[in-house]
């Protein structure tokens, strides 16, 4: 009878239970290459892939959502992403000036300052797309101790040719997608520790350990982002990364730029993830070999050097692993002019010397022998008002610097009919919302740069007056502009293949000075005019009421 | 004229007799007996802290650190993140101008980092207004607002509330650019009263005069404490070479100096902390604000406010005492006699723990049952008042 019960129990056991339990696989990866002016660049890049999950429906938001269970993905994020109905989301926070020219394109693309937020969800009638997009933004708030609220419909837009949808295209529902940055955002420890929530080992085993914040924030660019991609074979993936570029030139003592994991994070691996499929650290080795890597690496291959980490493999976990260039005594920086990274090196300023009005001028750089097409995309808030009338292009073929071109060779300074450099033009102008304040306003263009040349596009712009309330408590400072957007674009409909030598370029923010007013005039207004008020009053009483008597005193 | 008067007196006093045998009352009876088992305890089962730091700016680096020194003492004595709201007005942390990136230090010699590597922000940046303070405390958020950002107290929890910034005369700066003043606070307090979303607050403040921010306050149950008094301003304690700035205020740098010595486990009161005040030390005078505080400050310990400590206490089984037929397990029931109306509650400490969670399935149905006979005994007493004076008439 005992026996009967104890084989009945485990065969219960060891049927499937109810609920859908998916497959979920874990991958991490870390990639430190060298650069060129001594720098090291540093991606961590964690990825959760959710098998055969597909992303809700939006016209089931109204029904209870289904029972959801993960083992590795995050159930904070799960959670939030089911409420909305998201099917591809992007956030990204990152702190400094990506430098395209030397140190090339980032491993992962999204590098613009501050807060990016993008999301790509499906039309629903009963929860709109905008309910959801400012659901999506608090509740990511909340989870990610970051001020995304403040992104509402003054900062959104929906650039969709610049930003498309990065995996499959569900079957249901058309997409729509809201896009929106916060260029003044801090990024700081508060940000990190839920980002490292959200992995498996959180930071206690695998490469996260590494995730030193004084180390981490410290780094002369760093950036931690967030994406959710579903594709159709494999499920919903989601990939953490961190991105940082450290300088040991500037932090070692002998301005050396020797470089080790323990001199940059200032930690080590101690174990590797145990629920980790992969797990590795990858050395892209600099191109001159006069450098020694410790330890050898076991696998070499295509200029890597590749760490396998993971708790399967043979290695052992290497305490340090370090690259250092003993014949060099201090590091010497390579003499300009050095050739870009990039073929497309991008500027961008805004001119002018009073508080009403300034030029925003691009000037886009050309660096290779072919004819690049290039998508611009400008979104700005109503700071800054564009006159279109006055776009001009410019077009100079000497690539020396600008002044030197103006005054010496003026003959070359050719202002080519608008067609043939920039087409396409779409301008949005700022449309007001329904919480009372506008939209940005957004400017596409298809930009054809020829082979080593410089493009320039300038605008005129009016700067915005605010009424004294608009204004954030440090208003002396400014407003920050989010980046220019340039994105590669297919030069006829036919060729869909994504198979571009560069990918997305930001350009550095830009501070807008507005005019400011003076803060103390309402206090001042109060009190002159309630001081005059009593003074009437006062005296208008006294003359009605007052009546001056002589008093005897009786001695 | 004697004797009609008598039934009337007759009926008035069972009115009042059944009454005054109010079962509606026991239940909130029996929890304050519990709760006040040991005569000024607190009676809290939860602790949370609102950590304000109102200005902006890198040279305001000190009430960052003020707020942080606070946030790594209530952390320590045990409340979790989710019941501490943090809201700082500017980032020095990550700050370009700070050398030591990612780190916040109260000391000069810059041997504690207040920041770490575990922290959660709730409120930061141009996010800390007067209007969110306010909302936070009284609780009429939008609904978009998420739940980490929310003061999710019921009437049961202990609130510490911790503001520092540069302040006045019944004013407190936020980001220099508006002004919270003390009747805001004292009103936002008293809406909380009446909703009971406190059980207790301690009102600290680190800010020029700040003891008149805490004149103000009228609800029960507030325990204040400010560094200045009107008229005095609160002083930096001392300046870090290489940050270049002051890092701590003098009174919060006293009272974190203080916290040092508590742990968890400590019972060390109220009064003791406002005992180690040194007006000579601080260079101001620090003021107290318990008129509106019930419980004598001896018996009030930091850990009710400060921390997150869990109240356990140890039974020893004891032996069968009850003589009624409410048994569970060979443990004492409640003596409760069950002829008499009234509830002669003689509440056994040690039999209470384990009684009450028999109490809720035994009282359930035999309460009922005597609240309908109590509403249909007064509704005739009432009815025979009434026809007795229609007949008198």
């Amino acid at each position: 009878m005992v026996r009967g019960s104890v084989w009945i129990s485990l065969a219960y056991l060891l049927t499937p239970s109810f609920c859908l339990h998916r497959l979920e696989n874990y991958k991490e990866d870390l990639r430190v290459k060298p650069l060129r002016d001594g720098r090291v660049s540093t991606t961590f890049s964690f990825l959760t892939v959710l098998e055969d999950a597909v992303p809700r429906h939006p016209t089931t938001l109204e029904l209870p959502d289904e029972p959801q269970h993960y083992a590795l993905f995050p159930l904070t994020l799960g959670q939030i992403l089911r409420e909305y109905a998201i099917t591809e989301l992007h956030l990204s926070l990152n702190a400094g000036k990506w430098n395209y020219d030397d140190w090339g394109h980032p491993p992962e693309v999204s590098v613009g300052t501050g807060a990016e937020l993008w999301a790509w969800m499906g039309v629903n009638e009963v929860m709109t797309i905008d309910e959801r997009w400012s659901g999506l933004r608090n509740a990511l708030s909340g989870l990610f101790c970051a001020s995304l609220g403040s992104l509402d419909s003054r900062r959104t837009t929906s650039p969709v040719v610049a930003f498309p949808l990065s995996g499959s295209t569900p079957p249901f529902a058309q997409h729509e997608l809201r896009h929106a940055s916060l260029a003044s955002e801090n990024v700081c420890t508060e940000n990190l520790t839920p980002f490292l929530k959200l992995l498996p080992c959180k930071s206690r085993a695998g490469l996260a350990e590494l995730l030193n914040p004084q180390k981490v924030f410290d780094a002369d660019w760093h950036g931690m982002g967030v994406h959710v991609i579903w594709k159709e074979g494999t499920g919903v993936e989601l990939k953490l990364t961190l991105q940082a570029v450290f300088n040991p030139v500037r932090t070692s003592t002998g301005k050396r730029r020797d470089w080790s994991l323990q001199s940059l994070f200032d930690r080590s691996i101690e174990q590797s993830c145990p629920v980790a499929n992969y797990s590795s650290v990858t050395v892209v080795l600099p191109e001159e070999k006069n450098y020694q890597i410790t330890p050898q690496p076991p696998v070499q291959v295509d200029g890597l050097a590749i760490y396998d980490l993971s708790s399967t493999s043979d290695f052992t976990i290497p305490t340090n692993i370090a690259m250092h260039w003993s014949n060099e005594h201090r590091f010497q920086y390579p003499m300009p002019p050095l050739p870009a990274l990039t073929p497309l090196s991008v500027k961008r300023t805004l001119h002018g010397t009073t508080q009403t009005r300034g030029v925003l001028s691009i000037s886009v750089t050309n660096n290779s022998p072919q004819e690049i097409l290039a998508g611009y995309l400008e979104m700005i808030p109503t700071l800054l008002t564009l006159w279109m009338h006055t776009l001009k292009v410019e077009i100079n073929s000497d690539t020396r610097s600008m002044t030197y071109s103006h005054k010496m060779l003026p003959l070359l300074i050719i202002v080519l009919r608008l067609g043939d450099l920039l087409s396409d033009l779409k301008y949005q102008p700022p449309s007001p919302q329904p919480n009372g304040h506008l939209s940005p306003s957004m400017l596409q263009a298809a930009l054809t740069i020829p082979p080593k040349s410089t493009l320039k596009i300038s605008v005129e712009v009016d700067k915005a007056f605010l009424k004294y309330t608009e204004h954030p408590p440090d208003a002396m400072r400014g407003w920050d502009l989010p980046g220019a957007v340039f994105f590669p674009l297919s030069k006829s409909a036919n060729d869909t293949s994504s198979s571009y030598n560069w990918e997305r370029i930001y350009t550095p923010t830009l501070l807008v000075d507005l005019p400011t007013p003076d803060f103390s005039m309402p206090y001042n207004v109060i009190i002159l005019s309630c001081t005059l008020m009593t003074l009437i009053f006062g005296s208008i009483f006294n003359l009605l009421t007052r009546k001056w008597v002589v008093v005897e005193i009786k001695e | 004229m004697r004797l009609q008067l008598l039934p009337l007196l007759l009926a008035c006093l069972t009115t009042w007799a059944i009454g005054s045998s109010n079962s509606s009352t026991f239940y909130s009876e029996h929890a304050a007996n519990f709760f006040g088992r040991h005569e000024s305890a607190s009676g809290h089962t939860n602790n949370w802290a609102v950590l304000v730091c109102a200005s902006r700016y890198w040279f305001n680096y000190r009430h960052m650190a003020n707020a942080l020194g606070m946030y790594r003492t209530v952390k320590r004595l045990g409340i979790p993140d989710s019941n501490i709201i943090l809201m700082l007005a500017d980032d020095v942390a990550c700050n370009t101008r700070n050398r030591f990136s990612g780190s916040v230090y109260a000391e000069a010699g810059r041997h504690l980092d207040l920041y770490g590597e575990n922290i959660e922000v709730d409120y930061r940046g141009y996010e800390v207004t007067v209007e969110n303070f306010i909302r936070l405390l009284t609780g009429r958020v939008d609904p978009s607002v998420p739940r980490s950002k929310r003061l999710l107290t019921d009437d049961r929890s202990n609130i510490f509330v911790y503001m520092t910034g540069h302040g006045g005369n019944e004013f407190l700066k936020f980001q220099d650019q508006e002004e919270i003043s003390a009747f805001d606070i004292a009103d936002a307090f008293e809406q909380m009263w009446q909703k009971k979303r406190y059980n207790e607050i301690l009102f600290m403040i680190d800010t020029c005069q700040a003891n008149s921010m805490y004149s103000q306050f009228y609800s029960p149950n507030i325990l204040a404490t400010g560094s200045s008094e009107i008229g005095e301003n609160s002083y930096s304690y001392e300046n870090d070479n290489d940050i270049g700035v002051s890092v701590i205020d003098s009174y919060t740098h006293y009272v974190l100096k203080f916290m040092e010595g508590i742990n968890k486990t400590s019972q060390t009161s109220m009064q003791d902390l406002f005992n180690s005040y040194d007006p000579v030390k601080i260079h101001s005078h620090p003021g107290i604000g318990s008129d509106l505080f019930h419980r004598p400050l001896d018996k009030a310990l930091i850990t009710d406010f400060f921390g997150g400590v869990a109240q356990a206490e140890v039974f020893p089984l004891q032996e069968d005492a009850g003589s009624t037929s409410h048994h569970k397990s060979g443990s004492t029931s409640l003596p409760f006699a069950s002829e008499s109306g009234t509830p002669s509650l003689s509440v056994v400490p040690s039999a209470t723990v384990t009684s009450l969670l028999t109490l809720t399935d035994e009282m359930h149905v035999w309460d009922i049952q005597r609240k309908e006979v109590r509403k249909w005994a007064s509704v005739f007493i009432v009815g025979c008042i009434v026809s007795w004076v229609s007949l008198v008439r």
